[in-house]
């Protein structure tokens, strides 16, 4: 009796953990054997494009909506449940992964597969290319940040879109006054914000402030260009220039790209996705030319060069070192990436792939006038600053965005933001 | 009682407040999204559709409420199991291992389970756990515990000793005692244990954020957020999710309220 | 004769809980005192964390960010909460009916209603904007001042229900005899109230103020969906957010570790300083109530 008092609860526990390893084994997630796990960012148009050429190569695709994105990413790969390939914005993010050993060299696969390495772009396959390897190919497009712009209202308040900063500075009273938003903002993301900040420290400074702060650390900020950039976005702030309510209009929720193409505000600040985006979601907008777009506004007396441009090179696919699939994954990538279907279903949906040779094929696709001109801003451009959200350390970017956004909400100075900032 | 005009007053403005927005969500969801973003969302829809409805149940939701159905499942499963032979030693065991057991689950009631998230993190992904469903009925189960033991054990010390013993004198076992003596008598509070635990795991959103990532085990919760991003402004198609995550538990209000509101309130009341 | 459950009965439990709760809580501390970029292994680090903190003015503000949460929402809900549960308590049809549509959002997760309430407070589509007026130019999720109350009441309107159902459990149980002898000495109704229901209902007042200032202590889901993690800036990041955002956006997990034992240690005081000075030891958990 008394022995079995004591075993019955213990078979009872014993059954337990059974039921919950065998739920365990049952999840899908196990890996080997099934397919390989993609994770890639969530996106309307080009997901179903991702997903055909990653299924064809025995993969499966997961995605994610961007913040959360780049929180699970990390989580996923400091974990044994590491996707197989993920996308990944190249340049310090990465690097972080590679220096912690999580990433596999692609070196050798670019080597040994003959035309792999001259079929991209060079400046865009240099955005993965870290203390000499190559630790990621790119997945899609070019996206340099451009300015967006309703051309309806430009032409019903009778005005030009803005070569100089000084020209915005006019858009935006002229545009106040009919009671009309200057420039859609989704303030709730804080990376919608930081394509300011990044073009105006460029055209402040020059490109070599930002790379000295990414390679000798926070004291960097203390550059007096710096001081001068968060001023200019107070400044632009104060004006009105993003209205009243930008703090929570949110991107991912499509807050900002709607008010563009409804004629609620006159410009937005955005990734040339902006154009696939509206193409997907407000697509009589863009059909019907009213959609613009032209480069940022140069600043009279700024050290910077005109034509840089910042955003993002392209995006990549990387290997984790711990894949199950190493083999299938590689050759996934060294083949998917360049295969002419794929690039060309690209173009179709709007996106500027980062091949050689694709100048001809844009010219040939729907959407033609904007591809083209994406393409040659990044090819004239001098230099292409990586968002530095993906371009800094996971610790430090998350502080500079929190910053960034106490700044463009007015609870900071633009010196308490340098200071802050300066401290690490 | 009688009529008590303030508390009837608010009690009219709290309706409008709680009608208001439950009115929004459902109209919303039977509007198109153009129709949405062009009128206003507050009158009743001219044009109903069902099309919002077909699109979140083609989008994944169907996975989502199957990954939540098993999650609760498991996590009350695990609870009762455990808890309820638990709380019988506690109330009749002479061994003071019990009781101090017994403690230390009680301190368990004041830890808040978000301040736990990261070694919970660090222990799944170590036990090679991550992004499995048994990633979140573990620590769900494991901090619904305390207050299910202690629900059970305060409906077991109701129980006039001299029943206990008269079982003994029969020369019942332990086992047997549990099984023909606890069991019947601690059904309300293993049923209130059931729904508590059930909501928790139900409603649970920080440990599926933290400890799944695939759309393979996703959870309701996390497929709703999800859908945020998917959607974009299409917020018709989100409240018709969100109507539809409501509907299970709308169901079960409707058989038992009694049982589910005993559930909610499980260890408050009385 | 040894016919009593031995301790094998609760061992299963106990043993689950230490694993998954009790283990977790003893690491916590551990972390503390570690540096973990969450790729790599912790390595320690001494108290450098905890002097990091004594110094960390974000910390601080999110801590009084969440001190704030709790004061308005146990003074907005209580209320709210005391005197619909004590009307629900009468056994009239009429309550009995609008009680069951009271109860309604505690049929709705956390996510769902805090997306719902983001729907309706967007500020260009929401209902805001529809209803016009005054109430558009307010912009409640976009407003740094504003934001942390938009947020309370949020959570006011999830949780309201939960404490309405505790007062009119409680409320059915005040024995009547009590109201008819007042009654027989003339007193009115405003003097019942106070004098006979708010001195019975003193124990559940207690309960729900515990449940109140643990929940407030521990929201985290209404405001990362809400307010897009704490938004905006950092106008309703609360101590809880703050913490993931440390750990899980910034990858300082041994820093974020030291501010989970600070809320551990701060919501076991203020719950023990309650329960001492009730002479409660039952009634607290971290999962209900805000």
């Amino acid at each position: 009796m008394f022995r079995r008092s004591r075993t019955r609860p213990l078979i009872a526990l014993v059954a337990m953990v059974a039921a919950v390893a065998a739920c365990g084994t049952s999840g899908p997630s196990s890996g080997g054997g099934g397919p390989f796990k993609v994770w890639a960012l969530q996106d309307p148009v080009l997901n179903p494009i991702e997903k055909t050429s990653i299924e064809g190569a025995g993969g499966a695709l997961e995605t994610f909506g961007n913040d959360p994105y780049k929180q699970k990413v990390r989580v996923a790969i400091g974990s044994p449940n590491a996707p197989d390939v993920f996308f990944n914005w190249g340049g310090g993010n990465l690097k972080e992964y590679v220096d912690a050993g999580k990433i596999e060299d692609l070196t050798p696969v670019l080597d040994s597969t003959s035309g792999l390495k001259d079929a991209f772009l060079p400046s865009v396959l240099n955005g993965a290319k870290i203390d000499g390897k190559y630790y990621g190919l790119p997945m899609r497009g070019m996206q340099p940040v451009v300015l967006f712009y309703n051309k309806d209202l430009f032409t019903s308040a009778g005005v030009q879109p803005p070569k100089t900063w000084d020209d915005l500075l006019k858009l935006v009273d002229a545009f106040k006054g009919k009671n009309i938003q200057p420039i859609a903002l989704a303030g709730s993301q804080a990376w919608t914000e930081l394509m300011w900040i990044e073009y105006l420290l460029d055209r402040v400074g020059g490109s070599e402030v930002f790379q000295n702060i990414r390679d000798k650390g926070p004291a960097g900020w203390k550059d007096p260009a710096v001081l001068e950039a968060a001023t200019k976005v107070k400044e632009l702030v104060d004006r009105g220039g993003f209205g009243t309510n930008y703090a929570s209009v949110g991107y991912d929720v499509g807050g900002a790209s709607t008010i563009l193409a409804q004629g609620k505000a006159a410009m937005h600040l955005m990734g040339s996705w902006e154009y696939v985006n509206q193409l997907g979601q407000s697509p009589d907008f863009v059909k019907n030319d009213k959609l613009g777009w032209v480069t940022f506004p140069s600043l009279a007396g700024g050290k910077g060069k005109p034509d840089t441009v910042v955003g993002n090179a392209s995006n990549y696919y990387s290997i984790t070192k711990s894949s199950k699939s190493l083999d299938a994954a590689k050759k996934f990538v060294s083949t998917a990436l360049n295969d002419e279907k794929y690039v060309q279903s690209l173009i179709d949906a709007g996106d500027v792939p980062a091949v050689t040779g694709v100048k001809e094929k844009l010219a040939k696709a729907a959407n033609s006038q904007y591809t083209t001109w994406i393409y040659e801003q990044v090819e004239k451009a001098s230099t292409f600053q990586l968002s530095w959200d993906q371009d800094l350390p996971a610790d430090q970017a998350t502080k500079m965005l929190t910053q960034l956004q106490e700044l463009f909400l007015g609870k900071i100075t633009p010196q308490a933001f340098v200071d802050a900032l300066a401290q690490g | 009682m009688k009529r008590n005009v303030p508390a009837g007053v608010s009690a009219l403005v709290w309706l409008v407040l709680v009608a208001g927005p439950l009115y929004f969500m459902v109209a919303v969801s039977l509007r198109g999204r153009a129709d949405y973003l062009t009128n206003n969302p507050l009158k009743p829809p001219t044009d109903p559709t069902l099309d919002n409805y077909r699109t979140v149940l083609t989008g994944g939701f169907g996975g989502y409420l199957f990954n939540n159905v098993v999650v609760t499942f498991a996590t009350v499963a695990i609870v009762v199991l455990l808890g309820v032979p638990a709380a019988y030693a506690i109330v009749r065991s002479t061994s003071k291992l019990v009781q101090r057991g017994f403690t230390l689950l009680l301190a368990g009631l004041a830890i808040p389970a978000q301040a736990t998230i990261i070694p919970v993190y660090l222990l799944i992904t170590r036990l090679n756990l991550y992004d499995s469903l048994t990633a979140i009925i573990l620590p769900t189960a494991a901090f619904a515990l305390p207050v299910a033991t202690l629900v059970l054990t305060n409906s077991l010390r109701d129980v006039p000793k001299e029943l206990y013993e008269a079982q003994t004198i029969d020369g019942a076992s332990a086992f047997g005692v549990l099984r023909h003596l606890v069991l019947p008598l601690a059904k309300p509070a293993i049923v209130t244990v059931v729904v508590y635990t059930a909501l928790n795991a139900w409603n649970g959103f920080l440990f599926p954020l933290v400890l799944t990532q695939s759309e393979s085990t996703r959870v309701l919760t996390l497929g709703l957020w999800n859908f945020q991003g998917q959607f974009g402004t299409n917020v018709p198609a989100l409240l018709a999710a969100v109507t539809l995550s409501v509907l299970p538990i709308f169901v079960v209000y409707l058989i038992g309220r009694r049982y589910l509101l005993s559930g909610l309130t499980a260890g408050f009341g009385k | 004769m040894r016919q009593r459950p031995s301790f094998w009965y609760a061992a299963p439990a106990f043993a689950f809980f230490a694993l998954f709760a009790a283990l977790p809580m003893v690491l916590v501390v551990f972390l503390s005192f570690t540096s973990w970029d969450g790729l790599g292994t912790p390595q320690p680090n001494g108290v450098d964390n905890w002097a990091r903190l004594a110094d960390d003015g974000q910390a601080y503000d999110a801590v009084g960010r969440t001190a704030i949460l709790m004061v308005v929402s146990w003074l907005v809900q209580t209320p709210i909460a005391l005197l619909i549960g004590v009307w629900a308590a009468g056994r009239q049809r009429s309550r009995a009916v609008l009680s069951s549509i009271f109860f309604l959002p505690l049929l709705l997760s956390t996510a769902a209603i805090a997306l719902l309430w983001k729907v309706m407070l967007d500020p260009n589509f929401g209902v805001t904007q529809a209803l016009g007026g005054p109430l558009g130019d307010i912009q409640f999720l976009g407003d740094p001042s504003i934001a942390l109350y938009t947020v309370a009441f949020v959570i006011t309107w999830q949780y309201v229900p939960f404490h309405t159902l505790l007062y009119q459990g409680a409320a059915r149980a005040i024995p009547r005899n009590l109201y008819e002898a007042a009654t027989i000495d003339g007193a009115g109704r405003v003097r019942q109230f106070v004098h006979i229901t708010l001195p019975q209902l003193r124990y559940t007042i207690i309960t729900s103020s515990i449940l109140m200032i643990v929940g407030s202590l521990t929201t985290f889901d209404t405001v990362l969906i809400l307010t897009d993690g704490g938004g905006p800036g950092t106008a309703s990041r609360i101590a809880p957010l703050h913490m993931y955002i440390t750990g899980f956006s910034g990858f300082e997990m041994g820093y974020a570790s030291t501010m989970a034992v600070l809320l551990v240690v701060v919501g076991t005081g203020l719950s023990l300083l309650v329960m001492r000075v009730t002479g409660y030891r039952s009634m607290n958990s971290q999962q209900e109530g805000a």
